[in-house]
């Protein structure tokens, strides 16, 4: 993808994306343009500099030099950060976004922890984290990572407490649901404002825009496995779902307040600050605390019933290989368990939009499947 | 309420339709030897030359244009060589270009442009130029058909360029079509004149070229001298037996001498190739019809002025601000449209960001052509 040619007048490249050509194509009415957005996906703003000793109209020189790439025509690939309309002039913090991987839902108004993928030390084995979720496909892979052995005893199991970060993304054969999540908040990241204030209205989040490759699995609530209705997929098999339910935005907790209470990214008490509350907090903003996202994965049919896609776009290992194992199996081949098995994974990513600021997260997500 | 999205209200589309036109020079050198005719691709039917602007054995080599010769059925005979295809050719084309009477027979291609049965300018015998949709696109644009020929002399063989021996080099062109023209089933057709004295009507005229079709007709008495009996368009059976230009000489074909005896002895192949040989230029303008929806973005002074680009902010404090007071300012690279489901459906670049904070207000001017 070539610069613009930028010594002469501005003009501008357009093209149709993609998915826009599909829709025209597709002759339905569905190509239809009816709002626009304008981004700066180019723009390193680290360039602006503030202290330019000629004064402020060398603030932005660097800046306005950047050179500018042709459209891309994959939809995915534009505008990937967009401008913002605020009323106002007066802001100086906009709110981010940030996984919140806690380990105390009681304290945090969440149904079970939210973090990554880690197995610990117990049972003799070197400690493994991965920095992804991992969505385990199918019932023969949870109990395959549900079951780590002991090292030093092969019958006994180190438990769960041990293992973090394992989304159940089936339907679980006798009923059983772990709420293990993935956890998304808002708020300022900043020391400079008490949470006390709160967040402003304008730049609260009330609904969230989550991407997913449709091919490898959907959103689904943490109560439930009936997975989000899709907003729409497209070429690329992108599946946006446009989330905005008090299942997945502030959800209700039912075993800690009766289903009465919401989940926050606040304190208990909503006012307390970051470092007041070290121990127990579960707060990811030291400033003021918007909005939260709870959701988790399915993995799709696809996925559940074959190893198809893993041996296309994934990749497999021996599910008792003793050097980068990824799951953090016990070392050796005397685990019965996972003696003969493979172990077969996807890396994606699930992307996090706010619908309202437009600020964006990218979640690393690894589909697994152990087959024995 | 922040908003990243901003809809487009009635008077912020407008749909245009545009004219675009390219030059087309074709040299004819490409047709009569500069790749030692490795860029003429024959058929085992036999119905048809095409010729590319490269080896055509190469994914680069293009297709420009087709070559075949048919004669009505005025002129059957069962000693002309390939004589049904030749008539099958005749037929096709005038079905398709020139319709039908009200009797429901295919009309004759008649080169005065009156479609009537007078039987004045009427052209039995032909050679097509089939323009490929490559090179023509929509239309060819009227008063820009020249063709240039060599109408006398001999040629050299297959795989010279053929300049020795050609005479008489003649330039056709729809001279005076631009403000005149014909319409038939397959849209506007202008008459070909060796000369820009040519008029509308005229029994001069030596052919047709059918706009839309991107097609050239031109009567295989061209090639025979026009101040001989029988004239451009002399009735069937009348074509001058003196003052024959020579046609059909070269390897490629067997029978040399006349085109009366080239189109009766010759394949359609070998009278294709004859016609090749004494090319020697054409040019023409295309035209593309593009019809554009524009989309004027309009972004006002409180729009817009904030990024949600990560490096936007240190923390979450603002990059571009110092205090509350200051202005926000951000950069525009990208204009999106989008469907109202937020499905990006279209997306336009800046040669260069455009600064844009409260005080400045723009409107986009975003064109999509179809």
């Amino acid at each position: 993808m070539a610069f613009l040619d930028n010594s002469g007048d501005i003009i501008l490249d357009a093209v149709l994306t993609d998915t826009g050509r599909l829709r025209l194509a597709q002759g339905d009415g569905s190509f239809k343009i009816s709002k626009f957005a304008l981004g700066d996906d180019e723009i390193n703003y680290e360039l602006y500099n503030k202290t330019h000793a000629n004064g402020s109209a060398y603030y932005d020189l660097e800046v306005l030099q950047t050179p500018v790439l042709e459209a891309f025509t994959n939809n995915t690939s534009n505008l990937k950060s967009k401008l913002i309309s605020l009323s106002r002039t007066n802001v100086l913090y906009m709110p981010t976004m940030k996984l919140n991987e806690n380990s105390a839902p009681e304290k945090a108004y969440q149904e079970e922890d939210s973090k990554m993928f880690a197995r610990g030390t117990e049972g003799g084995d070197t400690a493994v984290s991965d920095g992804k979720f991992y969505v385990c496909v199918d019932q023969k892979t949870w109990n395959a990572v549900r079951k780590y052995r002991d090292i030093a005893n092969a019958a006994q199991n180190i438990g769960e407490s041990n293992v973090s970060g394992i989304i159940m993304g089936f339907v679980h054969e006798e009923g059983s649901n772990s709420k293990r999540l993935i956890r998304v908040d808002q708020g300022l990241n900043t020391n400079e404002i008490s949470p006390n204030l709160g967040m402003d209205s304008d730049l609260y989040e009330t609904a969230y825009i989550v991407e997913t490759d449709y091919r490898l699995g959907r959103v689904k609530p943490v109560k439930s496995h009936t997975p989000a209705a899709v907003n729409f997929i497209d070429d690329d098999n992108i599946a946006s779902y446009y989330l905005t339910s008090d299942e997945y935005v502030n959800p209700k907790i039912g075993e800690q307040a009766n289903e009465s209470e919401p989940a926050k990214a606040q304190d208990n008490d909503g006012k307390k600050t970051l470092a007041a509350l070290s121990n127990i907090n579960p707060q990811v903003f030291a400033g003021p605390r918007g909005s939260t996202l709870h959701f988790r994965l399915q993995a799709s049919q696809e996925l559940q019933s074959s190893t198809y896609l893993f041996t296309q776009i994934g990749s497999s290992q021996a599910s008792n290989v003793a050097s980068g194992n990824i799951l953090g199996f016990r070392s050796g081949a005397s685990d019965t368990l996972i003696q003969n098995a493979t172990t077969y994974y996807i890396d994606s990513t699930v992307r996090v939009v706010g619908a309202n600021t437009g600020f964006r997260l990218d979640i690393p997500v690894r589909y697994i499947k152990v087959d024995y | 309420m922040a908003r990243s999205f901003k809809n487009l209200l009635g008077d912020d589309s407008v749909n245009t339709r545009t004219l675009l036109h390219e030059a087309i020079p074709i040299t004819g050198t490409i047709a009569s030897g500069t790749y030692t005719d490795n860029n003429i691709k024959t058929f085992t039917h036999g119905m048809f030359q095409s010729v590319y602007d490269y080896p055509y054995l190469s994914s680069s080599a293009n297709h420009i244009f087709d070559l075949t010769y048919g004669h009505s059925s005025a002129q059957s005979s069962s000693v002309n060589t390939q004589n049904a295809k030749k008539m099958n050719i005749y037929n096709q084309m005038a079905q398709v270009l020139m319709g039908y009477d009200v009797s429901g027979n295919i009309r004759n291609f008649d080169s005065d442009g009156t479609l009537d049965a007078d039987g004045v300018g009427t052209m039995h015998h032909c050679f097509f130029m089939n323009f490929s949709r490559l090179l023509s696109k929509d239309e060819v644009k009227k008063n820009s058909f020249r063709l240039a020929l060599y109408n006398s002399g001999t040629v050299g063989t297959v795989g010279h360029l053929a300049s020795t021996g050609r005479t008489n080099r003649t330039v056709l062109g729809d001279y005076n079509s631009a403000n005149q023209f014909r319409t038939s089933p397959a849209g506007d057709y202008g008459l070909l004149f060796t000369g820009s004295t040519g008029t509308y009507p005229a029994a001069s005229s030596v052919g047709l070229v059918f706009y839309q079709a991107g097609v050239v007709v031109l009567t295989s008495s061209f090639f025979s001298s026009g101040s001989a009996a029988g004239g451009l368009h002399g009735a069937p059976g009348t074509f001058p037996t003196t003052n024959v230009v020579e046609f059909g000489s070269g390897v490629a074909l067997t029978n040399t001498g006349s085109i009366e005896l080239a189109q009766a002895n010759n394949t359609i192949n070998e009278l294709a190739s004859g016609f090749r040989y004494r090319l020697e230029d054409v040019d023409f303008n295309n035209t593309i019809e593009l019809n554009s929806s524009i989309y004027f973005c309009r972004v006002n002074h409180n729009e817009f002025n904030y990024s949600a680009n990560p490096t936007y902010v240190d923390g979450s404090k603002i990059r571009v601000k110092n205090n509350v007071s200051d202005l926000p300012v951000s950069y525009i690279t990208t204009v999106g449209l989008y469907s109202p489901d937020n499905e990006l459906m279209a997306v336009a670049k800046l040669s260069e960001p455009i600064r844009k904070d409260p005080n400045t207000e723009l409107t986009l001017r975003v064109r999509l052509d179809y």
